[in-house]
């Protein structure tokens, strides 16, 4: 890693910690105000890791120097980016809790792959692989942020069935908006994802022929897809809302997370990129 | 010299029964005059007289003796023709105990509901119309900014507002939590209750806009709706009125469930499964408890409103304490200031004398002074200035300082014997 890319990864992960642990406090003090300071702190981090990015990005010529390091950090970039996307239109600060975490272990991740090496072999890159990648992260970012939302009002739901908000019912976000989150993140990550995928495959198509189908990470990512698919419909077409879609986005979420796990660790894939 | 006090006479909530206390006050939501006779009470310098639904008291500064009090007193218990009995109510502070009931009072201490914001308002009108009767100096002015002062920091600094201690309050912030912003929520009023009437007041307040009332008599519910540019339907209208509302709040009189739990799931693939807020604020309830089971609907009776009600309550009297330590140190500064004003009048007529000492005993010697060039008769005279102005720098210092120690008393008494001041 070029010393001055280090020098812009450093503080994206510092700032990034910081604002987990703030996060984190403000839910144990629950105090709003802890969130908010967060999630500023949470947007130096994404600055850094934007200029991190963007050195990269000069450096390399095509995807050579583009190693695992570099895919974990767009994916963190991408979910950072869309969660304070999200704060311009809402109040809903505390969410960055339920995200966060997930930013710091693709960042610390990041941090540990020490090789640069390049993972897109040179026959391979096209700007089709190229559209593929960006908006089938910034889709799988877009459904982190629903399913976080998702996740939330959950919590909230049981708290103000149960009668008993308090202090920590006053501190999440309101159902209605964690709803309209869930919302939005579910109707711009499906379309992106599967822009992603088709571009995906229709290089697949031309460079591989028939054979691509057989990758595992194909054929789950498509199921993940069906998932999302199904729960977007029921969402705009069936009127699903509130408490149901929020517990699906939840398991579906997880089955995303744990597909990716056990095909990154149990598979030989062609998506072996992180 | 006469000294100066600070003194506060009335009765409240706390002394006085309800039908003394509306003997007293003008009334409540209406502003009270201001007596007519205050101002001419002899031995009170200022005046101001506060009126408000749980109390009514007069703030004075006054000649330090029990003369006025007994005045202020009586004005008070002719005004509102109590009897002895009734006049036995009537409290009165003095100096600091005086000005921490003032500052309690204003910062909401002493409030029948601990934290309300409207008596902050009041105390300020009761300044305002006492500064229109020009019944207001300095050391009232001083005192009513510096009651300001607290209540703002007990404000600020305590949570001692922050959480809603009224059923109806609360149910508005339960309808935060739920739809975030009420902006362009329809709220339906089953019953025209005034408890329904109060909590679609405040959902209004927040945003809220569409009202349907929907009540047995079609009268009763037109009348609410016109003053809330809503619109009334009959109960056989419920269930469609139902599917079109946000936010329900029922308050009728009925023996039996108004809102079944089968009414209101029928609803709900009608209204694409929007969240639904029900606030039951009837006794017997209205809406069956069942409905509470389904998806997206949150249903609150009376009893789950007054539990959150009484949790906030218990934080309030926890802040309470925080806010207490604010008004003691505000209390302190403010008799400090007062005390320091106490050496001002001795000072001010040491000068006086001083200066008449030295006016005579020039005038005295006119004679050969006349024979002097006027540039050395003005030396003389400078010189006999600064001499005296050199001998009354210790003593108006010390008065300066310590005045503001609680013994300033002493040392002021003793500088006008001293000089005899008061000869």
């Amino acid at each position: 890693m070029a010393s001055l890319e280090t020098i812009m990864f450093v503080p994206a992960l510092a700032c990034c910690v910081l604002a987990m642990a703030g996060y984190l406090l403000s839910l144990l003090v629950k105090k709003v105000s802890l969130a908010r300071v967060s999630t500023w702190i949470l947007a130096a981090s994404f600055v850094f890791l934007s200029l991190y990015l963007l050195l990269a990005a000069v450096h390399s010529t095509g995807w050579n120097h583009f190693g695992s390091r570099h895919f974990l950090s767009i994916y963190a970039w991408a979910i950072a980016g869309i969660y304070l996307g999200s704060q311009f239109k809402s109040k809903t600060r505390l969410l960055g809790s339920f995200i966060v975490p997930f930013i710091l272990l693709l960042l610390i991740a990041a941090a540990g792959y020490g090789s640069d090496k390049n993972l897109v072999p040179p026959q391979w890159q096209s700007w089709l692989t190229k559209l593929h990648l960006l908006l089938a992260i910034a889709g799988e970012a877009l459904f982190v942020l629903a399913s976080a939302a998702g996740a939330m009002f959950i919590i909230q739901n049981n708290l103000l069935k149960h009668k008993k908000p308090g202090k920590m019912g006053r501190l999440l976000p309101s159902l209605g908006e964690l709803d309209r989150i869930n919302h939005l993140g579910l109707l711009w990550g499906f379309p992106l994802l599967t822009v992603g995928m088709i571009a995906g495959a229709v290089y697949a198509a031309f460079v591989w022929g028939g054979r691509w189908p057989a990758d595992p990470k194909v054929i789950w990512s498509f199921t993940i897809w069906a998932a999302y698919g199904f729960l977007l419909h029921q969402r705009l077409a069936i009127g699903w809302k509130g408490s149901r879609i929020a517990l699906l986005s939840c398991v579906a979420f997880l089955l995303f997370l744990s597909s990716a796990l056990v095909i990154r660790f149990c598979f030989a894939t062609v998506h072996n990129f992180i | 010299m006469k000294k100066n006090m600070i003194a506060v006479v009335g009765l409240n909530y706390k002394t006085a029964p309800i039908d003394v206390l509306e003997k007293l006050s003008a009334g409540c939501g209406r502003e009270g005059n201001f007596p007519a006779g205050l101002k001419a009470i002899p031995g009170v310098h200022e005046i101001l007289h506060l009126s408000t639904c749980n109390r009514v008291e007069l703030v004075a500064s006054a000649d330090d003796d029990s003369r006025p009090v007994d005045m202020l007193k009586s004005v008070l218990a002719l005004n509102g023709a109590l009897t002895d009995h009734e006049a036995s109510c009537l409290y009165a502070y003095r100096d600091e105990d005086a000005i921490r009931h003032l500052f309690r009072v204003a910062s909401s201490l002493d409030s029948l509901v601990m934290g309300e914001t409207q008596i902050l308002g009041q105390v300020k009108d009761a300044y305002r119309r006492a500064l229109a009767e020009n019944a207001i100096g300095i050391v009232l002015n001083r005192l009513m900014h510096r009651a300001f002062r607290t209540a703002k920091r007990v404000r600020t600094e305590t949570g001692i507002a922050a959480n809603p201690v009224s059923v109806s309050f609360a149910a508005v912030e339960l309808a935060k939590k739920i739809f975030g912003s009420l902006a362009g929520k329809k709220i339906l009023i089953i019953g025209a209750g005034e408890m329904a009437e109060l909590t679609c007041m405040h959902l209004i307040g927040n945003g809220a806009e569409e009202i349907t009332v929907a009540n047995r008599s079609t009268a009763q519910a037109e009348m609410l709706a016109e003053k809330y540019h809503g619109r009334a339907v009959g109960l056989g209208a419920l269930d469609e009125a139902l599917c079109d509302a946000d936010i329900v709040i029922s308050s009728t009189g009925a023996t039996s469930y108004v809102v079944t739990q089968d009414m209101v799931r029928g609803c709900l693939r009608k209204r694409k499964n929007r969240l639904l807020f029900l606030v039951d604020i009837a006794m017997p309830r209205d809406i069956d408890p069942a409905a509470d089971s389904l998806e997206n609907v949150y249903l609150y009776n009376i009893d789950h409103l007054q539990d959150i009600v009484d949790e906030n309550m218990k934080n309030r009297r926890r802040e309470s304490l925080k806010a207490e330590q604010i008004v003691h140190e505000e209390v302190a500064q403010y008799f400090n200031w007062l005390k320091e004003l106490e050496a001002v009048p001795t000072i001010v007529s040491l000068r006086i004398k001083a200066e008449g000492i030295v006016r005579m005993e020039i005038a005295k010697e006119s004679g050969w002074m006349e024979g002097l060039e006027s540039a050395d008769r003005e030396k003389v005279e400078a010189l006999v200035n600064g001499i005296v102005n050199k001998i009354l720098h210790a003593p108006v210092t010390v008065m300066k300082e310590e005045s503001a120690e609680f013994q300033s008393q002493d040392i002021v008494a003793a500088a006008r014997q001293l000089f005899r001041l008061d000869d």
